[in-house]
């Protein structure tokens, strides 16, 4: 449906997209993650027709959309900045895209259809009020019914959810993807939040510096991320990375603590196991055994995060354990955590210029 | 106490600076109230006449005063209006897109109200006398233009800089075309500015004295120009000029008051970002 392949786009000497290669299926919820500066809205943009690659094409439900003008592209786009017309009403501004000679409706149509999509944002009491006296999450769901209340052949979001409190936050991302027009629609969908891709996308891509280093559903992300940085994106507590060396039999990490991982590595090469923390149980359990002291732990609601020391180093692991399980361990008390080899990911070492590759466990 | 020392002395330097500005307006207040046979008269007392402003008004001494304040009313808003229509597409295209050369002619345009006008009047003379424009109102909206127009594009090419292009775009992702999301977008949004720069240009154009003078004779002569010819013959009418000067003053100084509410907003808006 969208597809952009070997996109390069520079603002002088700045390179923004790097060959960027991505493709959206027909109705998918598609969602773009990275930190900010990685080029998520100029991809977006780039999408829209807003900005021009240097190189590269668009391609849109199989044309190229080479020469064709962004409204002629038949793409709804809500902006992080919400781009609202600033002398107009939440009404009016809701109206625009159904008052345009493309998406022309008859009046009384129109605002049935700005009524329905008010009322399923929350904002039908608003309509009235000049764009300027609305808060921020207000605007940012005027922005987003903008969008949602035109037919389009592809819904292009960016943060459509971030200025929203945390409560309705949780609320809308809920909501999002239940409602019909996004169901039936092609949505890219740019977060920095990688609780929202997990939780929106039905495919997830991480880009960084222009790049896209992975596309896949939230599975793959998760158990098989393309290097540590992608693994250190998803999932709070982050995940943890034991430095360790390749031995005969796994990896051996400081203060004697053996992993078992075995991979198609020279021994002695550097490398990195990676645990989630929600991944390590405190309490038996069939798996490989880690010994070590309590170092400290912090109570998350229902859960409680513990950090211990593994082994006799200086090596810490975070973990996350019901809290009837932790609720009595103190600092120093002695544990012993239980891991499933086919659990742990291994990575190379980190480099200055590039994080980690994955590298392949053999079970 | 010492605060009070302070305001007290704000205060005063506040009078000493009206009274220094407005001195020169209550002279010629006074001037063309005077009657003609006490003109020269140093002393305060005299008895004052509207004499002076029916004269003017009245056409008489063969001066056709009220003709030259039409005259400059249709050239200096017909200037601004020409300005506007060609300054306003021509400040949105410099503020949203840069091409080869556009900075140049950006500059150029600056450039246009650097030289006096004097450097250029003499040939403009010869060349609006061989082109039928001399003592035309298009002649003088023309030439004009060297004033109103650079003044027009840079400062409206700052307010619509202003302007995120991301109103636009998302015109554009609306269904409006370009024009239209000038039109219905860009425009009504730099409506403060635009009624700031217009009486700025007004003003700079009613106010030009050097276009009339040469470029004018009689048929479109302004009152910048018109109003000296009360000082020719034999004894210069200093009340009537007097008369006719603050007869002047009332158009711009209207215009300043009816679109005072744009102007504070107008004239500061592009300094401070929102």
């Amino acid at each position: 449906m969208i597809r952009l392949s070997g996109i390069r786009k520079t603002y002088g000497k700045t390179v923004a997209l790097d060959e960027l290669e991505l493709e959206v299926r027909e109705g998918e919820f598609f969602c773009l993650l990275g930190p900010s500066g990685a080029g998520k809205t100029t991809t977006l943009k780039t999408v829209a027709g807003l900005e021009q690659p240097d190189s590269g094409t668009v391609a849109l439900g199989g044309e190229d959309m080479r020469g064709v003008e962004p409204y002629d592209r038949g793409v709804a786009m809500c902006f992080e900045s919400y781009a609202l017309y600033p002398h107009r009403s939440a009404y009016d501004n809701l109206a625009s895209p159904l008052r345009s000679p493309r998406h022309r409706l008859p009046a009384a149509e129109a605002r049935q259809r700005i009524g329905a999509i008010a009322e399923l944002l929350g904002i039908s009491g608003l309509l009235d009020r000049p764009v300027g006296q609305l808060s921020n999450g207000q605007r940012q769901r005027v922005a987003l019914g903008r969008v949602l209340v035109r037919p389009a052949r592809a819904f292009l979001l960016d943060e459509p959810l971030s200025h929203l409190d945390a409560k309705l936050r949780q609320q809308m991302r809920a909501e999002l993807k239940a409602i019909g027009a996004v169901q039936h629609t092609t949505t890219l969908y740019v977060t920095h939040d990688s609780v929202e891709a997990l939780a929106l996308g039905d495919r997830i891509a991480v880009i960084r510096e222009g790049r896209i280093v992975q596309t896949g559903t939230r599975e793959e992300i998760w158990y098989r991320p393309h290097d540590t940085e992608v693994a250190r994106a998803f999932g709070r507590p982050r995940i943890n990375l034991l430095p360790g060396v390749v031995t005969e039999r796994g990896v051996r990490s400081e203060g004697g603590v053996e992993l078992p991982v075995r991979a198609p590595v020279a021994p002695g090469t550097d490398v990195l196991v990676g645990l989630r923390p929600r991944d390590i149980a405190l309490h038996g359990g069939d798996g490989h055994e880690l010994t070590g002291t309590v170092y400290v732990t912090e109570v998350l609601g229902r859960s409680v995060e513990v950090t211990v020391r593994l082994g006799t180093g200086e090596q810490r692991v975070s973990l996350v354990a019901p809290r009837a399980d932790a609720a009595r361990l103190r600092p120093d008390d002695p544990v012993r955590l239980v891991v499933r080899p086919e659990n742990l990911l291994l990575f190379e070492a980190d480099r200055p210029e590039r994080p980690g590759r994955r590298i392949e466990t053999q079970p | 106490m010492r605060k009070h020392l302070v305001g007290w002395l704000c205060d005063a330097a506040l009078v000493l600076y009206f009274l220094f500005a407005l001195f020169p307006i209550a002279w010629m207040v006074i001037l063309s109230l005077k009657p003609a046979d006490q003109l020269f008269s140093t002393y305060f007392s005299f008895s004052p006449t509207l004499d002076g402003y029916r004269t003017v008004l009245g056409d008489s001494e063969g001066i056709p005063f009220v003709r030259f304040f039409v005259n400059s009313l249709v050239v200096s808003v017909g200037a601004v209006v020409l300005s506007l229509v060609v300054g306003l597409p021509a400040a949105y295209a410099s503020a949203r897109w840069r091409f080869k050369g556009s900075e140049n002619l950006m500059f150029t345009l600056l450039s246009f109200r650097f030289a006096p006008e004097l450097t250029v009047i003499i040939p403009l003379f010869v060349l609006y006398q061989k082109l039928g424009l001399f003592d035309t109102y298009v002649g003088m909206v023309w030439v004009l233009q060297l004033v109103t127009l650079p003044l027009i594009v840079w400062i409206m090419r700052s307010y619509f800089a202003d302007l995120t292009p991301e109103l636009e775009q998302a015109a554009l992702l609306d269904g409006y075309t370009r024009k239209q999301a000038f039109f219905k977008v860009a425009l009504p949004l730099v409506k403060p500015g635009i009624a700031a720069v217009s009486l700025l240009a007004f003003i700079f154009a009613w106010n030009n004295f050097v276009f009339p003078l040469i470029l004018t004779s009689n048929e479109a002569q302004t009152v910048t120009v018109g109003a000296l010819s009360f000082l020719g013959g034999d004894r210069p009418k200093y009340n009537l000029t007097a008369a006719a000067a603050l007869v002047s003053v009332v158009p711009p100084l209207l215009l300043a008051l009816t679109i005072q509410r744009y102007l504070v907003r107008g004239l500061s808006f592009g300094a401070v970002k929102s």
